[in-house]
């Protein structure tokens, strides 16, 4: 396990965590600590008398700490996994205490429950109670949608001029509306619009484009019976349908060396969105996972880590254009750094025109292309590639002069996501290694 | 555009004002919007909103790359130096987390003794750190290799990261603070040729610049100085002049200190181990054109003595020496015991740090019972601890400010002393106190850390907090520091 101080970095949840773990990644705030094959593990003196119990499993990374801490990771776990990053002399490797050992056998025994509960008989499910559910949800959802088209039609009657003198009461109403109908994917992109910056030029593309995303969706779903099945998936996934984890972990998935691109993370009224981009070396497949979790309550499983690597099952959500995946298994894999992808932007606009013939109301995609270099025009950057076609950067974008300095004015492998004609650099290929930005 | 453009104006005045239309459509749109505008099933506001459903679908379908002739970025020229270890890349981060700027230029400092370069991910980080902070400048500029030059020409800010090729270049064409940085650069390490310098353009420089620029005399300041600087009593500007007279007193062999140094051995005399002092008839005007003031501003300060006063801490110290025919222990032993002479110590200390004169300082912080605080910086390093240690619990506070100007690492009895007094005074010695001292301390105190206990209850948590940031910061300067055992090995440096 060789993660860097960037790679640990990008697993905290948050900014005040970051800073708590490099504070901790220091030998002299751990009372004990040891290495095994499969674990790190470390006692860390907090206030308390007795020192917090922190122990990571390495083969399938995940945390556990006896600290009150709801984060996940926590700053004990993060501070323990940075150390090790600096400085692995001080870590000895020796058998696991009792206390390590019983949790990595727990998990372990807790895999084998999952396999076997996989394995056993379904319970037998109460069919008509549970169509009864589903028809009195898909009402209240068309009563909502019905709500919402009267909303947005009657924004286009009156005319959108006036929209950026709207008050907050006037998207959280009808946001809460969706929420109330159980169409939780359409008060998302109420938000969305809700969160456009109308003081900026342009403003109006923008929502119209917004706009025009929730109308598809809502006709999308007044005749949902009229579209491919894999559509219909899509349709019902924005209105907010949740798809059923342990169906999809039924399936067959995709074996494959997954390098972690690049993670993003969210916050929306103390829902935490994490996604993770992923690409397969052998299939040549992007991926999304995504983790959600309320702050603070610690619900969150998922740790990958930002530019490492992991050898995955993944199974995709049905879609038109499968993006977002889960994991049905996964185990720690040695660094990948090879680098395939796209030659041209050319050929990224092919790509993305074909997935908007299948899916309209898109969202952003990952892409890896060849031989970016940046340029200034029009007084913004640009990502030029080999036939000097430009794409430009998606305004907000931190990291330019980090990329600058990379580059050296010289073209780089570049992991962008993004959609249209705006994107945002993730990660580049640089001496032969991934770096994420 | 123009397609989309008529959408958006539709949508801005409403559908109840304006009705969707297909001006401008042509080929497939035209026909989708067609047989849109044609369904009597739809209102006006379905029109118009499946209408423009087709063209953002349509455009996002065709978005194609920009295609425009874009000048490229000239390519960064090839690093010549090699990028620091991973080892130091790593402790690089543990200085920058603890947020001291000592420890930061502790490791720019190996870092150049080692000649190496910063890793590219760190430089714009850096690079806007020394934006921020001046005194960064220099170091990180020769950190940042070509890289850190090629990014300092996209960005203004830092254009610092041009590491000039010769001091010349800045001379000749910078601001009158890099010229005044340049001089004082050239003065340091040959002070004729500043001089030259600076005699060349004076005919060419206005009287602002002359009296900024003049000040960089003031380092390496000789007798050489001195025929140039009295042909400039004669300049127009008072401000140069004044410049000019400030110069000439800190030069020992000058008219202007002659010219001093003659009234008052004239007054002063030692006869049979009694000093004497008869105040002269007439004193030269020049000696009162030169800054001397006339009359006291205190009615217990006779003129005269005001006069000597000002006179005594204009001439070096040394002049009592010869004067007297007395060692500096001896003439300060008149200055203490003769009352003709006793009034005047706090002006002959006071000439003592006018000229900087360590083995006077020396022998005054020997034989003197008076602690003399502004003293302490003429002190050799092993001297300045003796005598910081011996003072400090009488005068902490003032002590304390006196050893953060140092540049030498404090003794550790002196460490000792300063964590002790910390420990009782946590809220005004705190973490970002020592960030700002942790140069000072030596890493073996480390060790003894435990010992410094607060005697106030309530300072407890507080000093335990501010002793968990101190033993972070010693651990880290001991990495830096051990840094130095590794760069001279080839084998641990790798391009990053």
């Amino acid at each position: 396990m060789n993660l860097s101080d960037e790679q640990v970095l990008a697993m905290a949840p948050d900014e005040s965590s970051r800073k708590s773990g490099k504070d901790l990644a220091n030998p002299a705030k751990w009372v004990s600590k040891g290495i095994s094959e499969n674990a790190l593990w470390g006692e860390c003196q907090g206030s308390g008398s007795k020192p917090y119990q922190t122990q990571i499993d390495t083969g399938n990374m995940a945390f556990k700490c006896s600290c009150p801490s709801r984060k996940f990771p926590c700053k004990h776990g993060l501070g323990l996994l940075l150390l090790h990053a600096r400085q692995q002399q001080l870590f000895t490797v020796q058998a696991p205490p009792a206390w390590v050992s019983e949790w990595l056998a727990k998990r372990a025994e807790k895999e084998e429950k999952k396999a076997e509960q996989a394995a056993a008989p379904e319970k037998p499910v109460d069919t008509a109670a549970q169509t009864k559910r589903l028809q009195a949800r898909q009402q209240k959802v068309s009563d909502g949608v019905e709500e919402l088209l009267r909303w947005i039609k009657d924004i286009i009657r009156n005319g959108i001029m006036a929209i950026p003198e709207k008050d907050r009461a006037f998207w959280e109403n009808m946001t809460r509306r969706m929420v109330d109908a159980q169409a939780p994917g359409l008060a998302g992109m109420l938000r969305e619009l809700s969160g456009i910056n109308y003081y900026q030029e342009g403003w109006q593309t923008a929502f119209m484009d917004q706009l025009l995303r929730i109308y598809l969706v809502i006709q999308g779903y007044q005749h949902i019976d009229t579209l491919p099945a894999a559509l219909q998936a899509d349709v019902r996934s924005l209105i907010g349908f949740a798809q059923a984890q342990e169906e999809l972990k039924e399936q067959t998935g995709i074996t494959d060396t997954w390098q972690v691109l690049g993670k993003q993370t969210t916050e929306e009224d103390k829902l935490i969105v994490e996604r993770y981009w992923l690409y397969g070396v052998n299939t040549q497949r992007t991926a999304l996972i995504l983790q959600f979790y309320v702050r603070n309550q610690g619900t969150a499983t998922l740790a990958l880590t930002p530019g490492g690597t992991i050898q995955a099952e993944l199974v995709y959500y049905p879609s038109a254009a499968p993006l977002r995946a889960l994991i049905k298994s996964q185990i720690a894999a040695a660094p990948n750094h090879s680098f395939q992808g796209y030659a041209r932007w050319q050929e990224v606009m092919a790509a993305q025109t074909a997935i908007s013939a299948q899916l309209p109301v898109y969202n952003d995609q990952v892409y890896t292309i060849a031989n970016l270099t940046l340029v200034w025009h029009q007084e913004q950057w640009w990502l030029q590639d080999s036939h000097q076609q430009l794409m430009r950067i998606r305004n907000g974008f931190r990291h330019t002069w980090k990329l600058l300095a990379l580059s050296g004015g010289m073209p780089l492998h570049m992991a962008v996501t993004g959609r249209e004609t705006q994107y945002e650099p993730m990660g580049v290929w640089h001496e032969n290694e991934y770096k994420i930005l | 555009m123009q397609r989309w453009n008529n959408i958006i104006n539709t949508a801005l005045l409403g559908t109840a004002k304006k009705a969707a239309n297909s001006q401008g459509l042509s080929g497939p749109l035209q026909q989708a919007a067609d047989k849109i505008l044609a369904a009597n099933t739809l209102d006006r506001e379905d029109q118009l909103l499946q209408l423009a459903a087709v063209m953002y679908n349509y455009r996002q379908s065709g978005a194609q790359p920009e295609t425009a002739t874009v000048t490229p970025i000239a390519v960064c020229a090839a690093e010549t130096k090699a990028y620091c270890t991973p080892q130091a890349i790593q402790v690089l981060h543990q200085v920058l987390e603890t947020d001291s700027q000592q420890l930061l230029q502790q490791w720019l400092e190996y870092c150049i003794a080692a000649n190496l370069l910063i890793p590219l991910v760190l430089l714009p980080g850096m690079l806007e750190k020394a934006y921020r902070n001046k005194s960064l400048r220099t170091m990180i500029a020769a950190v940042s290799g070509q890289r850190g030059e090629w990014l300092g020409q996209l960005n203004t800010d830092w254009n610092f990261s041009i590491v000039a090729e010769s001091i010349e270049e800045p001379w000749q064409n910078g601001t009158t603070a890099q010229r005044f940085e340049a001089l004082q650069e050239l003065r340091s390490t040959d002070p004729v040729m500043a001089l030259n310098w600076l005699q060349e353009t004076w005919p060419k420089e206005n009287a602002a610049v002359k009296k900024e620029l003049i000040a960089a005399l003031s380092i390496n300041i000789s007798i050489t100085d001195a025929d140039w600087l009295e042909t400039l009593l004669s300049e127009k500007s008072k401000q140069v002049k004044e410049a000019a007279i400030y110069l000439l007193k800190k030069i020992t062999g000058s008219t202007l200190h002659e010219n001093y140094r003659q009234v008052l051995v004239s007054a002063i005399q030692l006869h049979n181990n009694t000093v004497t002092c008869v105040f002269p008839e007439k004193i030269a005007d020049e000696i009162f054109a030169s800054g001397i003031e006339k009359l006291s501003s205190s009615k217990a300060i006779t003129d005269e003595a005001y006069i000597l006063d000002q006179l005594i801490r204009s001439v070096h110290p040394a002049v009592w020496e010869k004067h007297f025919n007395r060692s500096p222990k001896e003439v300060l032993a008149l200055f203490a015991q003769q009352p003709v002479l006793n009034p005047f110590i706090p002006a002959l200390v006071n000439a003592i740090l006018w000229f900087h004169d360590s083995q006077w300082a020396l022998a005054c912080t020997h034989y003197s019972e008076i602690f003399h605080i502004d003293l302490i910086p003429l002190l050799p390093p092993a001297e300045q601890d003796v005598y910081s240690e011996k003072y400090f619990d009488e005068y902490p506070d003032v002590i304390l400010q006196q050893l953060l100007l140092r540049k030498e690492e404090w003794s550790i009895t002196l460490a000792d002393k300063v964590l002790r007094f910390c420990a009782n005074n946590p809220f005004t010695n705190n973490q970002a106190f020592m960030n700002n001292c942790i140069r000072f301390i030596p890493v073996a105190i480390a060790k003894e850390l435990d010992q410094y206990t607060t005697e106030n209850a309530n300072y407890f948590d507080y000093w335990k907090s501010i002793k968990a940031h101190l033993l972070n910061l010693l651990q880290v300067k001991k990495l830096t520091s051990d840094l130095y055992d590794f760069y001279d090995s080839p084998d641990e440096r790798r391009l990053y």
